[in-house]
C-alpha cells in the first residue's frame, strides 16, 4: 500500500509540470467566473440599476446645480434571461429632459455592441428604444445630456421601468440618491448676465466672447480666489527663508576661503543655470521615489525659496560689492572686525541698494509660482486650467492675468519710485545712512573720510543707535526728498 | 554701483520676459512651428471631387494638432523625434485617400487642441484619442468613431487602496489628463477625492509610480501600453466599461472636411487598413 502510494506520489511529480498550466487554466476559468458572479447582482433574473451619476455642473466647484444643464449617467446590467428592448427613466418633477440628447452605450465586458436607438423626452422622463434587443448580461450606459435637475436641492433618485423583448414590463431599481443644490447667488448673477442683450451683443464678437466673456469672468474670478490665496501663500511664506538663505550664499561667495567659495558658486551656479521647471519636476517626482512625502504645498514653497535664494544671493553679493572698499578701510581703521563691519557698515548700506532688485525678484517669484500647476499645486494656472478645460473659453486665464496683475503692478510702481530715489541720493540729492551724526563733520572730506568719522562719532554712542541708524538706511529709499532736504547734510554741492 | 544695479535688473527683466513666454505658451499653446511632417504620396484613388470644398489652413496639407502624449495612440518617437503610433498611421492613410500630406504640429496640450481648431487658422483637424461626447460636440463636430476605448484606474502595484469605495476618500489624490473623459468620470464616481489635474497621462503616472498620487485614470489602451512599457510599478487596478469611441475633431465651419474624412475612413475600413493597424498597434482588432 505505501509502495502503492509513493508509486502514485513519483507518477503525480512526474506529471507535475504538465499539469501547471492545465491548473491554472482551470483556475483562471474559476476566477473570471467568480468574478463575473461576482459582479452581476445577486437577483440576476431582472435588470439591475448600477449607477446614477450628475455631472458637476457648479463653475469651478463639484456640485451639482438645479435648473442648469447637466449631464445624466445612468448605468443598468441586463439581467440573465431577458433581452431589453427600452428603457424608460424618470426623475422626479420638476427635472427635465427636453432639449437633451442621449448617447446610448452597450458593452459586453470592455467591448462595444453596437446597439442603437432613439430616445424620445417629455419633461421629466426619457424613453429609449433600442434598434435590437440588449442581449442579456450586458452593460447599458445612458449619458443624457443638457437635462436638468429641479431647481430646489435635494437628493434626486432616477426611478424607472423597462420592457423586455417579449413585451413585458418592469419596474426599475431607484439608483442611490444625487445630490443636487439650489442656485447659488453667484449663478443667479451669470443667469442674469446671460438674459442681456449687450452681453449677448458683446460675447457675439468672436475675439470678446473667447476672452472676455463677462458670465465667466465673473465665476472665474470667484473659482479662481482660492489659486490666489495659495499663489500668495507660496511666495510669501518662501520668501523670508529665500532671503536668509540668499544672504547666507552671498556671504559664503564673498569668503577668503576657497572651499566655502566653491560650495556657494556650485549652489548659485547650479540653480541658476537650470530652469525653475525642471527644479519643480525633481524635487515634486524624485523625494517622493526616495521616500519623502512632503505635503505638496510645503513642497513649493521649499522649491521657491531654494530657487529664489540663488538669484538672491547674486543680489546680495553684487550689493555687497558695489560698497566702495574706503568703507572697508575705513572701518578697519577703527578697530572693527570683519563681523562688525558687515553688519553695522556694509550690510545697511547693501539694503538699500538691493531693494529694487529685491523686489523685482520677488515679483518674479510671484509669477513663476504658476510653474507649479503643472505638478498639482492648487494654485491660479491650475485653477484657471481646469476652467478653462471644462468652457473651452480663454477668459479664465484674462481673470488670473488679472489676479497676477493686482500683485506685480503696485510692486513695478514701488521698484520705480525706490529706484528714482535711490538715483537721486546717489547724485547727491537724496539721503545718506547716518546723516544726523555727519552734521558736524568736516564738510571738505572725501565720502569715505566722511563716512569715517561718521562712524567714529557713532562709536560713542553705539548702544543706543543703531536700531535708529538701520531703519533710517532701510526706510531712506522710500523717504520722499522735501523731508531730506529738511534734515540733510549740509554737503554744499 | 549704478551700473551693477542696472544689469542685475536687466537680468531679471530678462527672468521676468522668459516666465512670461513660458506662460503665454502654456496659455495658448497654440504656438506652432511644424515640425515632424510625415509626408505621404499623392495616391491615386484620392477623393477629389469633395476637395474643392473644404477649406485647409495650408493647401495641399491636412494640418493636424495633436499632443502626443498617448501612447500607443499618438506619442513621439524618441529615436526619430517624429510624431508616431496607430493615430498617426491612421492619419497618413486618410491623407493619402484625401490626396494630402498630413502634417503633424509640434505638441500642443489636450486642452487647447478643441478651441484651437474651433478658433481656426491654425491646424484642420484634433486627433487625439477624443472620445466623441455630446458636449464636445456642441463646440466642434466629429469624424465617425475610428476605434472603441474604455477607461483604466491605475495604481502602484504595492497599493493597499485599489477598489472605488476606498479610493472614494478625500485623502485620496487622482490623476488625470485635464479635459478628458478620464476626468468627468473620477468627478462623477469619486466625488470625495481630490482631482489634480495634469497635462498628459504620462505625468499622471510618473506621480502614481513616485507615490505623489493614489491613483490615475485615463484611456485603458493608453494606460495599458504605459503600465506594460513604462511604469512597471504601477498596475491597471480597474478597467472601467466606458465603451466610448475615438473622433477626429474638425471645425464646425468645416463640414466638407468632415464628410471627406469620413469617406476616407470608411474606404479605409472596407479594404482592411484600419484592421490591420489596429492589429499592429493593440495586437487585435479591437
Amino acid at each position: 500500500m505505501s509502495h502503492m502510494h509513493e508509486n502514485a506520489m513519483t507518477r503525480g511529480e512526474s506529471h507535475h509540470t504538465r499539469c501547471v498550466p492545465a491548473l491554472a487554466l482551470a483556475l483562471s476559468v474559476a476566477l473570471v467566473l467568480v468574478a463575473t458572479l461576482a459582479l452581476l447582482p445577486v437577483s440576476a433574473l431582472a435588470m439591475t440599476t448600477n449607477k446614477a451619476t450628475a455631472r458637476p455642473n457648479e463653475d469651478g466647484g463639484s456640485g451639482v446645480i438645479g435648473a442648469m444643464d447637466t449631464r445624466l449617467t445612468w448605468e443598468g446590467t441586463v439581467g440573465d434571461d431577458e433581452e431589453v428592448s427600452s428603457i424608460t427613466l424618470s426623475l422626479p418633477e420638476g427635472a427635465t429632459f427636453d432639449h437633451a440628447s442621449t448617447r446610448i452605450t452597450v458593452l459586453d465586458g470592455l467591448n462595444r455592441t453596437s446597439i442603437d436607438g432613439t430616445a424620445t423626452s417629455s419633461g421629466n422622463s426619457v424613453d429609449v428604444q433600442f434598434s435590437e434587443g440588449i442581449p442579456a448580461g450586458s452593460l447599458v450606459r445612458l449619458e443624457i445630456t443638457n437635462m436638468q435637475f429641479p431647481a430646489d436641492g435635494g437628493d434626486y433618485v432616477v426611478s424607472g421601468g423597462y420592457t423586455t423583448a417579449d413585451g413585458q414590463s418592469h419596474v426599475l431599481d431607484d439608483s442611490a440618491a444625487i445630490t443636487v443644490i439650489a442656485n447659488t447667488p453667484l449663478q443667479a448673477a451669470v443667469s442674469w448676465l446671460d438674459a442681456q442683450p449687450w452681453v449677448a451683443a458683446w460675447n457675439s464678437n468672436p475675439f470678446l466672447g473667447m476672452f472676455f466673456k463677462p458670465q465667466l469672468l465673473l465665476t472665474s474670478f470667484a473659482s479662481l480666489f482660492p489659486g490666489w490665496l495659495v499663489c500668495l501663500g507660496i511666495v510669501l511664506a518662501c520668501y523670508p527663508f529665500a532671503i536668509v538663505l540668499g544672504l547666507a550664499f552671498a556671504m559664503l561667495k564673498t569668503s577668503r576661503h576657497k572651499v566655502l567659495r566653491a560650495i556657494a558658486i556650485c549652489y548659485i551656479n547650479l540653480l541658476r543655470g537650470t530652469p525653475l521647471f525642471l527644479q519643480i519636476y525633481i524635487m515634486f517626482f524624485g523625494l517622493p521615489m526616495v521616500g519623502i512625502n512632503i505635503d505638496n504645498n510645503v513642497l513649493g514653497v521649499i522649491v521657491m525659496a531654494v530657487n529664489s535664494s540663488a538669484y538672491l544671493a547674486e543680489i546680495f553679493r553684487a550689493g555687497i560689492q558695489s560698497i566702495p572698499q574706503g568703507q572697508y578701510e575705513a572701518a578697519a581703521s577703527l578697530g572693527m572686525n570683519g563681523f562688525q563691519t558687515m553688519t553695522s557698515i556694509i550690510l545697511p548700506q547693501t539694503v538699500r541698494r538691493v531693494i529694487p532688485t529685491v523686489t523685482s525678484d520677488f515679483i518674479t517669484s510671484y509669477k513663476d509660482t504658476s510653474l507649479l500647476s503643472s505638478v498639482g499645486v492648487m494654485e491660479l494656472m491650475m485653477f484657471s486650467k481646469n476652467l478653462t478645460t471644462t468652457t473651452g473659453n480663454i477668459t479664465p486665464y484674462m481673470a488670473a492675468a488679472i489676479y497676477y496683475l493686482i500683485v506685480t503692478l503696485p510692486l513695478i510702481k514701488v521698484v520705480g519710485i525706490i529706484e528714482n530715489n535711490i538715483a537721486r541720493s546717489e547724485r547727491g540729492g537724496g539721503p545718506r545712512p547716518k546723516r544726523r551724526a555727519v552734521a558736524g563733520a568736516s564738510q571738505q572730506a572725501s565720502k569715505a573720510e566722511e563716512e569715517l568719522t561718521a562712524s567714529a562719532e557713532v562709536s560713542h554712542v553705539e548702544a543706543a543707535k543703531p536700531a535708529a541708524d538701520v531703519f533710517a538706511a532701510l526706510s531712506a529709499p522710500f523717504v520722499s526728498h522735501p523731508t531730506v532736504d529738511l534734515g540733510g547734510v549740509a554737503d554744499g554741492e | 554701483m549704478k551700473q551693477l544695479a542696472s544689469l542685475t535688473r536687466r537680468d531679471f527683466l530678462a527672468c521676468a520676459m522668459a516666465a512670461m513666454g513660458t506662460a503665454a505658451l502654456a496659455g495658448c499653446g497654440s504656438a506652432s512651428s511644424s515640425t515632424g511632417t510625415s509626408s505621404t504620396s499623392t495616391s491615386a484613388s484620392t477623393i477629389s471631387a469633395s476637395q474643392d470644398t473644404y477649406t485647409l489652413v495650408k493647401d495641399g496639407q491636412l494640418t493636424i494638432a495633436s499632443d502626443l502624449a498617448n501612447p500607443p495612440l499618438d506619442y513621439t518617437d524618441t529615436s526619430t523625434n517624429e510624431p508616431a503610433g496607430f493615430e498617426v498611421e491612421l492619419m497618413q492613410a486618410i491623407g493619402e485617400k484625401l490626396g494630402l500630406t498630413s502634417v503633424y504640429l509640434s505638441p500642443v496640450k489636450f486642452d487647447t487642441i478643441i478651441p484651437t481648431i474651433k478658433q481656426g487658422g491654425t491646424a484642420d483637424v484634433g486627433v487625439s484619442n477624443f472620445t466623441i461626447t455630446d458636449e464636445r460636440k456642441q463646440e466642434i463636430d466629429f469624424t465617425d468613431p475610428y476605434l472603441d476605448s474604455n477607461q483604466g484606474l491605475v495604481t502602484a502595484k504595492t497599493a493597499t487602496k485599489t477598489t472605488q469605495d476606498d479610493l472614494n476618500s478625500a485623502d485620496v489624490k487622482v490623476a488625470v489628463q485635464a479635459g478628458t473623459t478620464g476626468e468627468s468620470w473620477v468627478e462623477e464616481n469619486l466625488p470625495n477625492a481630490t482631482l489634480v489635474s495634469l497635462d498628459d497621462p504620462v505625468v499622471a503616472l510618473t506621480g502614481v509610480q513616485s507615490g505623489l498620487y493614489d491613483a490615475a485614470v485615463a484611456d485603458l489602451p493608453v494606460v495599458q501600453y504605459l503600465v506594460n512599457n513604462s511604469f512597471t510599478d504601477c498596475q491597471v487596478s480597474i478597467e472601467i466599461p466606458t465603451g466610448e469611441q475615438y473622433g477626429i475633431v474638425v471645425s464646425k465651419d468645416n463640414p466638407a472636411l468632415t464628410s471627406a474624412i469620413n469617406d476616407a475612413l470608411a474606404q479605409l475600413d472596407e479594404d482592411g487598413t484600419l484592421k490591420d493597424l489596429k492589429t499592429k498597434w493593440f495586437g487585435s482588432d479591437l
